[in-house]
């Protein structure tokens, strides 16, 4: 028999890397790619733990998130960033080796958090790793945004933060009523059209998607 | 009873529908062309009036019965969501209002076209219902999703005039604000998985831990390390939406690329509302575990607030970006007055969360006219406003000077409480420093205002004031912060004193009412206050 638990562990390692190659990837058209490998590695994370511990909810979660997050996310992102082009908002403010090093801190920083923190269900299948991960790459997220020069990238960010909130969701909460998962996507995916909308007012305006043009305001 | 309680709630639903039906009537109108403008200007007033007065209806529910349920356990109000109710309520109908007299001289001059002012009603009538979902639900995801709507909803305000500025802060708004309210998802999914894990084991459905009200009567077994992880990222989450050092950078721009309408909604509001939900998580924090962080929490966030907006209100030349800083420092003086906590603290938090309103209404609305009238935002550029529009000169030395703190306006009342709060709880040191803080705003204030009003007016500018419909309505915010400034009304009193009360200890209920409406005598209210304590002049008087 295969060990669910190592498996879920397993995976929530593919998950610091794939949300790491989203932050640190160059071509933003590159990263919604990933992105959706990334939401396709969650969406078998929701199965395993469903699997695991019996919760039938996750299974429809699993199957919302292959729509919302692997399917239309990315494609939204990817048919923008294909009509949006501007060389001088390329790269990363922060290294990449800096980025791996802090990716690194954050997740040795969470697995002490998710070693003290008394849960039945994360002590019973020891689930430890899967909690940090969840902590860790929201935090990745937020690094994600302060370390892009592309304002439309800063919206992976988003996305990657909204993944960790999901999984921990999952994780802790799974018996949760299936509106709450729905009202929680649907939020996040109207947050990313609000965004992508602004980003091309912004775009078609003022030419630009370097985050460090907009110095209009200041004071 | 079963009536009563079915009248309650179809209050309830018709207050959620009025602003969301009034939102999508104006963007209908924007397929009228220019025609539209007569119905939607209607559609905004019947719509701001009718909001307003089924809120008043909805507040004497929550005074009658102490709380209220509709849609099972999904719509909930208590003394503490019907005091942010008042403020909406409020604020909405007059910047509303005043949105007539303001638009109506953008659409003349050609700044904005008809359909984007159709555009304009809409979105600002789908603000008011998300933040009326954030007032309103019980439900804890449902909340965070109403503070996410809420950026999403205004960021269309702040960039309507399609200006590269705008559009500036428009992006700076979002991203910070998703961002930093993301933070609040995750402490949102932290508290409910907590309390459901706490409540299957108990024995209850673990789904219930959905509902605020749920979760405050099962409290026990949450895990104390989870719960104050969970509070550090609400704090910072809601605190993001609520203006609270150091992740305001998006208030500033936006409140002022944003027109003034919406500007005074944006700080006399929705900084409350997200509030609202800090506080219902504060309560719920408090109850759960013994810990004084959260309360360190807001002492110490509260303070720096205001500290960082004192130099630039002090330094800011654009008036409407000092006033954005005044926010921050006025909800970072709310968090200090929780800090400080005790029944005086958090009586002074809650009365100046009115008070802040009403003051940051009116200047905001002014500020518009001033903007209107020289065409600049520039301090050093504006002059001689009692010669060139005298009556919003004076509203706006008279909100300035009320919103410094110089009695006998209200925000005395609170800045006051606020520092007795800190004596009381032996805070000494960080008292003098508040009061520091507190001098060298109104400094700034005092300086804003004689450089203003004073002076020879500009030839170009002719000597005339703007319309009536954006006078009226600061005028009566004007009126409103001096009848809460020298007596307070009793209603109001009751419906601080009982928000207090749910803070403090959680108990929803508006103790031993009378259908008393005469005014307390100020004086008097103070001096319980001091001597007895809110909670008990609560239950004594009422």
């Amino acid at each position: 028999m295969f060990d669910t638990s190592a498996i879920i562990n397993n995976l929530a390692g593919l998950l610091v890397f794939t949300s790491l190659m989203v932050v640190i990837c160059k071509k933003a058209t590159t990263s919604a790619l990933i992105y959706s490998v990334q939401s396709a590695v969650l969406v078998l994370v929701f199965i395993s733990i469903g699997h695991m511990t019996g919760a039938g909810e996750l299974y429809t979660w699993a199957a919302t998130a292959v729509f919302t997050k692997v399917v239309l996310v990315p494609l939204i992102m990817y048919s923008t960033l294909s009509k949006l082009h501007d060389p001088e908002a390329g790269g990363t403010i922060i290294s990449s080796a800096v980025l791996i090093l802090l990716t690194t801190l954050i997740m040795i920083l969470f697995f002490f958090v998710a070693n003290s923190v008394e849960i039945p269900i994360i002590r019973r299948h020891g689930l430890e790793p899967l909690l940090a991960v969840s902590l860790g790459h929201f935090m990745i997220g937020v690094m994600c945004i302060v370390s892009q020069r592309n304002i439309m990238k800063q919206i992976f960010g988003y996305c990657l933060m909204e993944n960790g909130a999901h999984l921990t969701l999952a994780l802790m909460a799974n018996q949760a009523p299936h509106l709450v998962e729905i009202g929680i996507t649907t939020d996040a995916i109207f947050a990313v059209i609000v965004m992508v909308y602004m980003a091309r007012r912004i775009y078609a305006t003022i030419h630009t998607l370097n985050a460090q043009d907009l110095t209009a305001l200041k004071g | 009873m079963n009536e009563l309680l079915s009248n309650a709630q179809m209050l309830l639903y018709l207050l959620l529908a009025t602003p969301f039906i009034t939102s999508l009537l104006s963007f209908a109108c924007s397929f009228g062309g220019k025609s539209a403008r007569g119905p939607v200007n209607f559609i905004n007033i019947a719509g701001l009036t009718t909001l307003f007065l089924i809120a008043l209806a909805v507040i004497r529910e929550v005074y009658t019965k102490g709380e209220v349920f509709a849609a099972g356990k999904w719509i909930y109000l208590d003394g503490l969501s019907a005091l942010f109710l008042l403020v909406l309520a409020l604020l909405a109908f007059i910047t509303g209002l005043y949105s007539y007299g303001y638009m109506k001289h953008e659409v003349d001059h050609g700044e904005i076209t008809v359909t984007t002012l159709c555009y304009y009603y809409g979105f600002s009538h789908l603000f008011i219902f998300t933040m009326l979902i954030v007032i309103t639900t019980n439900n804890l995801i449902l909340m965070w999703a109403g503070v996410e709507a809420t950026t999403l909803a205004s960021a269309f305000l702040v960039g309507i005039y399609g200006q590269n500025s705008s559009l500036e802060a428009a992006w700076k708004y979002i991203i910070i604000c998703t961002v930093g309210v993301a933070f609040g998802l995750y402490g949102t999914v932290l508290v409910y998985s907590n309390a459901s894990s706490a409540m299957a084991a108990a024995g209850l459905d673990p789904a219930d831990a959905i509902f605020w009200t749920e979760v405050m009567q099962h409290t026990s077994g949450f895990d104390h390390t989870l719960m104050l992880i969970a509070f550090v990222f609400v704090f910072i989450g809601f605190g993001t939406k609520s203006g609270i050092f150091p992740l305001h950078a998006w208030l500033p721009d936006a409140h002022s690329e944003a027109p003034s309408p919406t500007s005074a909604l944006l700080s006399a509001v929705l900084l409350k509302c997200a509030f609202l939900v800090i506080l219902r998580y504060y309560i719920v924090i408090n109850r759960s575990i013994e810990s004084d962080m959260p309360q360190m929490m807001m002492l110490a966030f509260g303070c720096l607030s205001c500290l960082v907006a004192a130099f630039f209100i002090v330094t800011q030349h654009d008036l409407k970006r000092k006033l954005a800083y005044h926010s921050v420092q006025n909800m970072g003086l709310i968090a200090v007055g929780m800090g400080f906590g005790g029944p005086i603290g958090v009586f002074a938090a809650m009365i100046h969360v009115l008070n802040h309103s009403l003051a940051k209404g009116l200047l905001f609305c002014i500020s518009g006219n001033v903007l209107l009238k020289y065409g600049t935002r520039d301090t050093r550029v504006v002059k001689g406003m009692l010669k060139a529009m005298p009556f919003s000169a004076i509203l706006l030395a008279g909100g300035a000077l009320g919103l410094g703190g110089l009695p006998p306006f209200n925000v005395f009342i609170s800045e006051f409480l606020v520092v007795l709060a800190g004596i009381e709880t032996n805070n000494f040191v960080l008292t003098v420093v508040l009061l520091l803080i507190l001098m060298m705003v109104l400094g700034g204030l005092v300086h804003m205002v004689g450089s203003t009003i004073f002076g020879e007016r500009p030839e170009q500018i002719a000597k005339k004031e703007l319309g009536i419909m954006t006078l009226l309505p600061t005028g009566a915010l004007l009126i409103m912060m001096l009848i809460m400034g020298v007596s307070i009304p009793k209603p109001v009193a009751n419906i601080v004193h009982t928000a207090t009360n749910i803070v403090l200890d959680g108990n929803s209920s508006f103790a031993q009412i009378k259908p008393d409406t005469r005014p307390i005598p100020i004086q008097g209210e103070v001096k319980a206050i001091i001597f007895e304590g809110a909670s008990t002049q609560t239950s004594q008087e009422f």
